[in-house]
């Protein structure tokens, strides 16, 4: 039952969503996993989970646990690699409609470089999201998106290899000041931001007195993180992305309509939907829907009017 | 497993029946709505379905066990799963039967459903046991919470597969943790015998060992099997064991099913976000084709898997 008369199209960069719903990295596989649940071609767009160079198997489990109103992951970037990737799933992307997104990582800036070189050839994607919450090898572990100079000298070099395709960079929360980071990467080439990766946190087993998770830490998602993710896009938004004119892609615990609507008023383009897929596959289908109810009841004609438009 | 992927679906379910088998033991009835029957006809013994729990109530104070005091208080967010005791799906209705321990959060709300009350669910999810066709006999090794999967795949069995005979290794720490069956004892004797009802009404010869000797046989449930395959001796081409239980009980067996030569599915238990391959949370560490390491995902690759692809750690 879509309303013809509300225009749920936004713009990122030089690419025309039909609406503002995409899947946040890593928390939608590589699409074939929903077809059961949702028509994908009725998504704003997709991205996909983190391809690294060489396969990677991952971290040992337990690579999950539930919080209150949230969970820890630390799956530690389990994928088949660039190579295979290109081979066997981005031929399935042929089969939908949808922009498709890749989500790149990797241990040193070389790595993301060789990554975003081979995905650069293939016609069927509309850009890369650059993962830069991941440990520097080179630089003894710091990660890439903690420190501004890192995130200028990797966007620049990532930028000069990706041709037409846009550039996402996404911003990890676990810094002292997100704008100046967010700073660095638009000043070094990124298309569009997008925010916020998870937040570095710990469960603790007090039977055992150990971490739950095999791998000690995890990144906190759900909808624990949400007002602080509102928080930080609209200091991003207001700080950063409006006045360069760099649109944003953000989320955090987004599981309805409302959720998705509080992100868009706080400068959000676009709204990722991750954590908020595990419990119910469709919901982006009817988040898109919510939107449009919202919009009917607003008086508002076009989402993109909501855009930043916080009081 | 290599049965292909069967089409899933998010289904509302109402409770027919939530009765309590002893305090931690509940048996769940669901009757799914009708759009379910054409995805749920098809549904294997091992499968499993997703419940939303998210919504339902607390018991009150009074009834939350004092060891879950604490936990009781956390918001769920995460789907739980749950496989299939029993299934019963024609054209015009699907009931599933699961057996229940409470153990958290989530099953101490699930205590709570009434008859008429609705859960939301995904299903059916990931691979079952197959049933390869020159099998002569079938032994059933359930430990601890693992009995749900078995007792339908027995039911299955049964009906399908009369000539197949099946023997039941039943493990678990005391007498009490039976409870997910309907116990019948016979107190005349000094050392009561036990029945366990849901093998017993397909004449399953049944075998139970408890940790600390309360009933059957004193000891593991893996120790009792290796007693048993040690004098028979089976025929590895035509027998095949299924196992369900905790990943130690699963690992011995495993490794019973190397010694003995005789073919075996396990099925595993991960913690699962999505339970349906979008997360990768699920890892199970198999080995590839070549020799190498690969994760397979439990909600999807499994959960049932053959002992023999599985590293053991
Ligand atoms: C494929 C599958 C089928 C299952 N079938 C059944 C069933 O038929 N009947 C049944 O009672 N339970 C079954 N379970 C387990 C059930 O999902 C958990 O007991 C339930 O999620 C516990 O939720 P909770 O919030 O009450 O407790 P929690 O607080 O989440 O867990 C209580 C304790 O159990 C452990 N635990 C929870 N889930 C798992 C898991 N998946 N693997 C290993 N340890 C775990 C936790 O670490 C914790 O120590 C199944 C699990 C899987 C993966
Ligand atoms: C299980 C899981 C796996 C994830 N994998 C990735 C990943 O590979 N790359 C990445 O950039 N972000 C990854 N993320 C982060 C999400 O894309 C998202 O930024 C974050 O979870 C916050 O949104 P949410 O609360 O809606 O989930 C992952 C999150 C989860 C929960
Ligand atoms: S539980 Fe998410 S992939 Fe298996």
């Amino acid at each position: 039952m879509k309303n013809k008369n509300i225009d749920l199209t936004v713009n990122l960069g030089t690419l025309k969503l039909i609406n503002p719903l995409i899947t946040a990295s890593g928390t939608c596989g590589y699409a074939d996993e929903l077809d059961d649940f949702m028509d994908i071609n009725q998504l704003g767009g997709f991205i996909t989970k983190s391809i690294t160079l060489n396969p990677r198997l991952g971290n040992d489990v337990p690579r999950i646990v539930e919080t209150d109103s949230g969970m820890l992951n630390a799956i530690g970037l389990a994928n088949i690699g660039v190579e295979k990737f290109v081979q066997e799933k981005v031929p399935l992307m042929e089969r939908y409609k949808t922009p498709f997104f890749v989500n790149i990582a990797g241990q040193t800036i070389d790595e993301y470089v060789a990554v975003a070189e081979k995905l650069a050839q293939c016609k069927r994607l509309a850009g890369l999201e650059l993962n830069i919450s991941c440990p520097n090898v080179k630089k003894g572990g710091i990660t890439f998106g903690t420190d501004p100079a890192l995130v200028r000298q990797i966007t620049g070099e990532v930028k000069k290899v990706v041709n037409d395709k846009l550039l996402i960079v996404k911003l990890t929360p676990n810094v002292t000041d997100i704008s100046e980071i967010a700073r660095a990467a638009v000043d070094s080439g990124a298309d569009i931001l997008s925010l916020i990766n998870t937040f570095t946190a710990m469960v603790i087993d007090i039977e055992t007195k150990k971490p739950v998770l095999a791998n000690r830490t995890g990144g906190l998602s759900g909808p624990a993180i949400k007002p602080i993710a509102v928080y930080l896009v609209n200091k991003v938004y207001n700080e950063v992305a409006k006045s360069a004119g760099v649109p944003l892609v953000a989320g955090g615990g987004v599981r309805n309509a409302s959720d998705a609507i509080e992100f868009i008023i706080a400068g959000a383009a676009a709204v990722t939907i991750g954590t908020g897929s595990f419990v119910n596959p469709d919901c982006a289908v009817k988040i898109i829907d919510g939107i449009e109810k919202y919009c009917l009841r607003h008086n508002i004609t076009a989402v993109a009017e909501l855009i930043g438009c916080l009081k | 497993m290599t049965t292909l992927p069967s089409k899933k679906g998010i289904f509302t379910a109402s409770v027919l029946q939530n009765r309590g088998m002893g305090a931690q033991f509940f048996r769940l009835s669901l009757e799914l709505e009708k759009r379910a029957n054409a995805f749920f006809c098809a549904a294997s013994a091992g499968q499993f379905v997703e419940i939303d729990v998210s919504q339902l109530a607390l018991p009150v104070e009074k009834l939350i066990p004092e060891n879950l005091a604490d936990s009781s208080q956390r918001n769920i967010l995460l789907r739980r799963p749950f496989s299939f005791a029993d299934i019963d799906s024609s054209n015009d209705c699907t009931i599933i039967e699961i057996l229940y321990c409470v153990l958290g959060p989530a099953t101490l709300r699930m205590k709570t459903l009434k008859t008429g009350d609705t859960v939301n669910l995904i299903g059916p999810l990931g691979n079952g046991f197959t049933i390869p066709e020159e099998k002569k006999s079938a032994i059933l090794v359930a430990g601890g919470m693992g009995a749900p999967p078995l007792i339908h795949l027995a039911k299955v069995l049964k009906k399908q597969h009369q000539d197949i005979e099946i023997t039941a290794f039943v493990g678990a720490k005391t007498k009490n943790d039976l409870a997910f069956f309907d116990i019948k004892t016979d107190k005349l004797k000094k050392k009561p015998d036990i029945t366990l009802h849901q093998f017993a009404k397909h004449n399953i010869k049944t075998f139970i060992s408890t940790d600390d000797g309360s009933a059957g046989f004193k000891g593991f449930v893996t120790e009792m099997l290796k007693n048993r395959l040690g004098e028979n001796k089976p025929a590895g081409a035509e027998t095949i064991i299924y196992a369900c239980g905790p990943e130690a009980m699963l690992s011995a067996t495993a490794a019973l099913s190397g010694e003995f030569k005789i073919p075996c599915q396990v099925s595993l238990e991960r913690l699962m976000a999505c339970g349906i391959g979008l997360c990768q949370s699920c890892a199970v560490k198999c080995k590839d084709k070549n020799g190498g390491d690969v994760y397979k995902l439990c909600c999807k690759d499994g959960p049932v898997f053959w002992a023999d692809e599985v590293i053991w750690e």
